[in-house]
């Protein structure tokens, strides 16, 4: 499903942030990218998602090579990748329903459809009666389940998520990575960038590791 | 499918100006003030021509004839000038014009007293019927030379040539100025609109995030900044009106030398181009402050 070969990236003036990174993750598959700050979890994540384009290398999404796609061609390859991240990035003066409907908005959906979808989203994740709210009235286990019913509400084949947990209370850790896990059990290939060790050690899959840009282990 | 979308991308520009209607208020008032500053320009350069025109159309004409033409000759080149139908003629004779002269001189005049006989020729002043402009008076007073017995034809040739020079100095320092005022209206404009997009900028982000295309993020902001401008033109077309109605009166009366000017006025058509005018700088507006995120 995911295909990196000898990705480097490098910024000008600076070590490289990504240091010859060969990996395959398969259709289906659930694996943590661990590693300190600075280690390049987070890199890697945005050049899943063309947010970057390596230096040198490869990256196959599907068999395709995505540094090769054109900046046309970017949009429909996210419509099929789920992204979420720490700080949730919703928008504060849209409904709860309105941030799920607009991953469906740029497929051309009708109205009536978004709504059916991301209802049914909410709900999957436990928030349905909370449709009408604006997401500053959501507890902060509140939003990331907002963020992740918006990144999984068009059935998406491939989950990023970068420190999903990283700005939650650790009582709420264990829902949020539910969510990802039901979404891995229904077939979505899940990558989840972390740096907290403990998460690691409940919820044994398997985990890349990086540090100084480098692939340290894989197991 | 194109239209449901065209409607949500319309609905969502209206929702957008109705939930931040402060940087939405702030780039009408922009767009409008611009506009307004643009148009009154170009009236008050179009007054000030014409203002000019109509000093250069009052130019009358003094023909002197030979000293030695009879009464009765001058009288009939009078009668033949104003059988043409669009001259006053008034003939004046050596005798009549020694007589304004004297007028002229008040106390001095008794200078004249001393001639042994009038140096003055007869003359015909001639003043058109209807104002002229600046060529056709040259071409009337080589027309008038032409006529037997004719010695020089005076028409304020120095004043009006400056008149000229001053209407072709104007016209120029007006397509400049305007283009000036053009120029830093639409650089205000798209700084204004590139503000409110700043605002949303986590906005454009999320939308890529979720695949939206270059398009799609585009359209809504597109569509609120030609609502903005064409805003923005509505209450600069209202402000002219408003400033013809009240204030151009006032200032004409003020003003006595310019009477009998008509100022260039707002005619629906100007109206219509400066609402066209002010969509299209809200729409480029926002095109250049959007695009501008979207590379980011």
């Amino acid at each position: 499903m995911i295909q990196l070969r000898r990705v480097k990236k490098v910024y000008p003036g600076d070590p490289p942030v990504l240091d010859n990174i060969s990996l395959k993750v398969d259709k289906g598959e659930f694996i943590w990218l661990t590693g300190p700050s600075g280690a390049g979890k987070s890199t890697l994540l945005r050049l899943l998602f063309c947010a970057e384009q390596p230096t040198s290398g490869q990256i196959l999404i599907g068999g395709r090579n995505i540094g090769k796609l054109g900046q046309a061609a970017i949009p429909f390859l996210r419509r099929n990748i789920g992204i979420v991240f720490q700080d949730f990035k919703l928008l504060e003066n849209r409904t709860v329903l309105e941030n799920v409907g607009y991953a469906l908005e740029v497929l051309g959906a009708s109205d009536a459809e978004i709504r059916e979808r991301a209802r049914k989203r909410l709900d999957q994740v436990g928030l349905a009666h909370k449709c009408a709210s604006l997401p500053r009235r959501l507890s902060g286990g509140e939003q990331q389940r907002v963020a992740i019913a918006r990144a999984l509400v068009n059935e998406p084949t491939i989950l990023l998520a970068d420190e999903p947990t990283g700005n939650l209370d650790p009582s709420l850790t264990d829902s949020i990575l539910q969510l990802l896990f039901d979404a891995n059990a229904r077939g979505t290939t899940v990558v989840v960038a972390t740096h907290d060790r403990g998460l690691l050690q409940r919820w044994h899959r398997r985990t890349v590791g990086l540090e100084h840009g480098k692939l340290v282990f894989d197991a | 499918m194109i239209a449901h979308v065209a409607w949500r991308l319309s609905r969502r520009a209206a929702v957008n100006l109705w939930r931040a209607p402060l940087p939405s208020l702030v780039s009408v008032l922009t767009i409008g003030l611009a506009l307004f500053i643009g148009t009154t320009f170009v009236l008050g350069i179009l007054a000030a021509r014409s203002l000019l025109t109509s000093w250069g159309a009052q130019a009358s004409m003094t023909l002197f004839l030979d000293p030695a033409m009879p009464d009765a000759r001058a009288q009939a080149i009078a009668q033949q000038l104003r059988a043409r139908g669009d001259l006053d003629v008034h003939y004046v004779t050596p005798a009549a014009a020694l007589q304004r002269l004297r007028g002229d001189l008040g106390e001095l005049g008794s200078a004249l007293d001393g001639l042994s006989q009038n140096p003055l020729p007869p003359s015909l002043e001639i003043r058109p019927q209807k104002p002229l402009p600046g060529p056709t008076a040259r071409v009337l007073a080589a027309e008038m030379g032409e006529i037997e017995g004719v010695r020089d034809v005076e028409f304020g040739r120095e004043w009006l040539e400056k008149l000229e020079a001053l209407g072709r100095g104007l016209r120029v320092f007006g397509a400049g100025a305007l283009l000036a005022v053009i120029g830093a209206a639409l650089v205000v404009v798209a700084n204004t609109i590139r503000l409110a997009v700043y605002a949303r900028r986590d906005e454009i982000e999320i939308m890529k995030l979720v695949g939206a295309t270059d398009g799609y993020v585009r359209a809504p902001f597109l569509m609120e900044g030609a609502l903005q401008g064409l805003l923005g033109a509505t209450m600069a077309v209202g402000a002219v009106l408003g400033a013809q109605r009240w204030i151009l009166p006032r200032a004409a009366q003020a003003f006595a030398f310019a009477a009998g000017v008509t100022a260039p006025h707002l005619l629906p058509l100007h109206a219509a181009a400066l609402l066209a005018g002010g969509a299209l700088v809200g729409f480029f507006g926002s095109w250049l402050a959007v695009s501008r995120f979207l590379k980011a």
